[in-house]
């Protein structure tokens, strides 16, 4: 009894400890280990590199003008002032779904011959990622948060199932629904309409409704966790004050989702900021990112580089990540109860069904239909056919491969097995971990903002340049004295990788949830004599439980994901996992590959809506 | 409860990380007989009177010689276990490839593998330019390796420290739909309105057929021209995805282009998958294709050096070589008469009339610049 109270009044600052210690092996380590790259040279701390990317052109446009010579300010004012005179921003109306009507004002930046650089153009590309993802997100979070229909909770299970996707195949799902000859055009055949070359004619658009297809279900999920816990009475009582149901959601609700959507437009930024593998496979070299050029400086060995890139890159999320939570710690203060709003039916009758709003939500979902469910069920298409027709050798590939494949072979049950072992195993230690850094930062005001910001780091760095540290730092081992060698492989190194990159987001779940909790709910509850645990236990993480369900999700998710620092961690032993899989089976023919990538999708969702319905228990 | 589980559990695992994480080295700090860049003259790797033919092999490789379909990695093992009974072949497949190793080298970190399959001439220049020179692989004694004058000419992967040796070869051609464009006979032509926006092609920064591609038209146009033919490819709609696969896969099998940078074998796989065969045409402009020859080649540090040289001469005994030929869909490395493959495989597996390969010599000290001076070209806005 006497251990067990000992427990509970430490519990927080064990898993702090904790926390701490697996980010520092797992995280400042490697990273550290890339970074040193960047600032020394031939043993002596060095700003070259700095130097060298800050004033190139290529990376930074016009700024590198500035950086070579900050200190002449007229020079660069008079040419600011020449520029802004011959800017002009015009929106021009394009029609990136062409054949269908649907026009989007696309900004249209006039400038006379401006360069923007590497960098001024990943992050103009992860502007418009952001906001189409959260244009494609919020109706769904909306109707998910309001609505009661059959297979809603499923639909809100499935909702992230995206994001453990592959890149390639994503850009196969893509190119098979959106291509010339894709599911599109077919469907758009049988009314008479097309070919369109929708990729061809605009490729920066496709880039960003394929971002979109990976984040907008991120921002619908963290948005829906928030709109779960609004508290009803809070809107009854502005009803009953006489305001409007428009002035109601606007002056009660919207203040409490604020922080949700903005989480996932930051978290989306981030993301399309880093984007790899999709602005190539769907874009092109035209549209490479920074984050090209770090893995091209990567293969070249050219270390420093790469590092400086990362470093540059990593300051910009942070950076970024700081302001957005400054602004979310001053939010807090709102009370909150348990009380969730009631969901009315979406369809009730045919009446109600064939209002503008009902109308309007059935127009979204004929989108949501064509950007979601399209590339992924093309694959799952792709996986069942060949070019004569149906066929079931791609999964009997699998199934051989189970049966009669060699050890040193990579076998789809040990993937299957060890995603969903490694996903439980990712949750587990990454919900602890995300929750407190959650507790620990949300009452800490401004230095809480930068523990905070600091916390996100994972997310913030370079997944190559993790993954090269991961290399250097822990596959290879760092020398120590005496002929020892400090190492750290195998599925413990896995896991604890994968609750890294995962924690963030269960605290950027939780905390904006917990910043709107009312304190005086935890003071009274230490008043009455209960541990900071207790209260956090009892009383806050009841309150704050549909954003731990959601993080704890996304937790499964990333570890489901996760490619990198799985591939390079598994090396040649058995515990790689079933994205690691699908690229291990792509070779010449794609049919094993698609085949393998189908199974994942069909394990996730089943994970998906598993996780889902058991932590719906802990909602109440 | 729950949370105590929790607690427990990380802590467990945590702890239970840390205590299997150190190890000692073996105190082989592999310099022995690296000091060999002055006994050039010298032959290297004497052959013993008894060689040790006893052991585990360590072979590095790629993942589509061991988990692709049909793979010839499988038949290599069994078949070079039968033939030398004592031996094991163990497979590895290093996640950064080559880069893996020279990282390794450059941290002491110690090698484990006795063999690379699958070295290519690029792979030689980037160890050269960042180790010492000559460096990771040994300096081979042919002599030990009898076969090795069956490799064709021309498969000479001109490495002056004579590291590799070839074990087979694709080439880099153009595949086309005969029903929306004709063949190009030329580079040139690819330039002209007939071929407007009907191109992809690969990346050259992450993609081989990429920057086998980018070579061959610096082999056409020299480099201080070539960059002026890829501002007309671009000017034509040239697109440049990331990999061949997504290239391929995506773009090139959803019909968004007819014609796409990509292997001469193609055909092959075209077949067997039952494609339609107007899709998969292949054309040869100016006669020629770039060849991409794969080298094999034993570390420096190898501990199993004698079968290392068994296993190269064994991976161009004819078998091997057909096995690998038409299980990796690649063009073997040996003259004709040494080799027996399906007559399918002749009549899909299409070689150009010129072979054209940039060498070491040229590569080196010159394939970076040449590479990112492209890919600025593209990227840069």
């Amino acid at each position: 009894m006497a251990a067990y109270r000992w427990f509970e009044r430490h519990a927080l600052s064990l898993t702090a400890l904790v926390t701490a210690a697996v980010l520092a092996v797992m995280l400042y380590v490697p990273v550290g280990v890339v970074f040193v790259n960047a600032v020394v040279d031939d043993g002596a701390v060095t700003l070259a590199f700095f130097r060298a990317v800050l004033t190139d052109p290529f990376y930074v446009g016009v700024l590198a003008e500035v950086f070579a010579d900050p200190l002449a300010v007229g020079t660069h004012l008079e040419s600011l002032v020449g520029w802004l005179a011959a800017v002009s921003i015009s929106v021009s109306v394009e029609y990136p779904i062409p054949g269908i009507a649907v026009p989007i004002p696309w900004p249209v930046l006039e400038t006379p011959g401006v360069r923007t650089g590497l960098f001024g153009f990943t992050a103009y590309q992860a502007v418009l990622s952001t906001i189409a993802s959260v244009a494609l997100g919020l109706p769904a979070a909306y109707v998910l948060a309001n609505y009661e229909f059959r297979g809603r909770r499923t639909l809100r299970s499935l909702t992230i199932l995206p994001f453990v996707l592959p890149g390639i195949m994503v850009a196969v799902g893509f190119y098979a629904m959106f291509g010339e000859a894709g599911t599109l055009n077919q469907l758009l055949g049988t009314v008479g309409l097309g070919p369109y070359p929708f990729i061809e004619w605009n490729p920066l658009a496709i880039v960003i409704v394929a971002h979109a297809f990976y984040n907008a279900p991120l921002v619908a999920r963290v948005t829906v966790a928030a709109w779960e816990s609004v508290d009803v009475r809070t809107v009854e009582t502005a009803r009953s004050l006489g305001a409007s149901p428009r002035r109601a959601f606007r002056d009660v609700v919207v203040p409490q989702l604020l922080p949700a959507v903005l989480t996932g437009a930051l978290l989306t930024f981030i993301f399309t900021f880093m984007t790899f593998p999709i602005v190539l496979a769907l874009g092109g070299l035209q549209l490479a990112t920074v984050e090209v050029w770090i893995y091209d400086r990567v293969r070249q060995l050219a270390y420093a580089e790469a590092a400086t890139l990362a470093i540059l890159e990593t300051i910009l999320s942070l950076a970024l990540t700081y302001a957005y939570l400054r602004y979310e710690s001053a939010q807090s203060g709102l009370a909150r109860g348990a009380t969730a709003p009631s969901r009315t039916p979406l369809f009730p009758d045919l009446r109600t069904a064939l209002s503008p709003r009902r109308l309007a939500i059935v127009g979204y979902g004929l989108v949501a239909v064509v950007i979601f469910v399209g590339p992924m069920a093309s694959l799952v298409l792709g996986s069942v056919t060949d070019g004569s027709g149906l066929t079931g050798r791609h999964y009997a590939f699998l199934l051989e491969r189970q049966l009669e494949g060699a050890s040193y072979q990579t076998l789809p049950w040990i993937a299957v097995r060890n995603s969903l072992l490694f996903g439980v195993a990712t949750l587990a230690v990454a919900v602890p971990m995300g929750v407190v850094v959650s507790v620990v930062t949300t009452r800490a005001g401004r230095s809480g903002a930068i523990v905070d910001a600091v916390a996100m780091l994972p997310l913030a760095v370079s997944g190559v340049v993790f993954g090269i540290g991961l290399l250097q730092g822990l596959v290879f081992g760092i020398p120590l004295p005496g002929g020892w060698r400090f190492q750290v492989t195998g599925a413990v190194a896995i896991v604890a990788a994968h609750a890294v990159a995962a924690y963030p987001f269960v605290t950027r779940n939780v905390s904006p949830l917990l910043t709107n909790l009312d304190p005086a709910l935890v003071e009274s509850a230490r008043a009455l004599g209960a541990s900071r645990y207790r209260a956090l236990r009892d009383v806050e993480l009841p309150l704050v439980a549909s954003g731990i369900i959601a993080g704890a999700a996304f937790a499964f998710a990333i570890s489901i994901g996760e490619f990198s620092s799985t591939v390079i961690l598994a090396g040649g032993g058995d515990t790689y996992t079933m994205p690691v899989a699908v690229e291990r089976y792509l070779g010449r023919r794609s049919g094993p590959a698609i085949a393998m990538g189908t199974v994942l999708l069909f394990v996730t969702a089943a994970s998906f809506v598993v996780v889902d319905r058991v932590g719906g228990r802990f909602e109440g | 409860m729950k949370r105590r589980t929790f607690v427990g559990a990380v802590g467990g695992s945590t702890l239970a990380g840390v205590a299997g994480c150190l190890t000692r080295d073996g105190g082989d700090e592999q310099g022995n007989g690296t000091e060999d860049g002055e006994s050039d003259s010298e032959t290297p790797d004497p052959e013993p009177e008894n060689p040790d033919l006893e052991g585990e092999l360590q072979v590095a490789t790629y993942e589509s010689m061991v988990d692709g379909d049909n793979p010839a990695g499988p038949w290599l093992k069994e078949a070079f276990e039968a033939a030398y009974p004592d031996a094991e072949l163990n497979w590895t497949v290093p996640s950064e490839g080559v880069n893996q190793y020279i990282n390794r080298a450059q941290q002491n970190a110690g090698i484990e593998a006795d063999v690379y399959l699958g070295l290519n001439v690029d792979d030689l220049v980037r160890i050269d330019d960042t180790l010492d020179d000559g460096g990771l692989f040994r300096q081979l004694n042919v002599d030990r390796i009898d076969r090795a004058e069956r490799i064709r000419d021309g498969l000479d992967m001109g490495d002056p420290h004579g590291r590799v040796l070839a074990y087979d070869t694709g080439y880099i051609s153009l595949v086309y739909d005969e029903t929306v464009v004709d063949a190009p006979e030329t580079l040139d032509d690819l330039t002209e309105p007939a071929y407007e926006d009907a191109l992809l092609a690969q990346n050259a920064q992450s993609s081989d057929p990429g920057r086998a591609f980018l070579l061959w038209t610096i082999d056409a146009y020299g480099e201080d021209g070539y960059l002026e033919y890829w501002r007309a490819l671009d000017d034509n709609g040239v697109r440049v995805l990331d990999d061949w696969s997504e290239s391929y896969y995506g773009s090139y099998m959803n019909e968004e282009r007819p014609m796409v940078v990509s292997y001469s074998t193609d055909q092959v796989f075209a077949s067997a998958e039952g494609y339609d065969m107007s899709r998969h045409q292949i054309a040869f402009p100016d006669g020629q294709g770039y060849a991409n020859p794969e080298g094999m080649g034993i570390f420096e540090g190898a501990s199993e050096v004698d079968l290392a040289y068994e296993f190269l001469d064994f991976a161009l005994s004819s078998d091997a070589q057909a096995e690998i030929a038409q299980r990796n869909v690649q063009f073997p490395a040996v003259e004709s008469q040494h080799v027996e493959l399906d007559e399918e495989f002749d009549q899909y597996a299409h070689e150009p009339s010129e072979a054209v390969t940039v060498g070491y010599d040229e590569l080196r000290g010159n394939l970076d610049g040449w590479v990112e001076e492209w890919a600025r070209e593209f990227a840069g806005r």
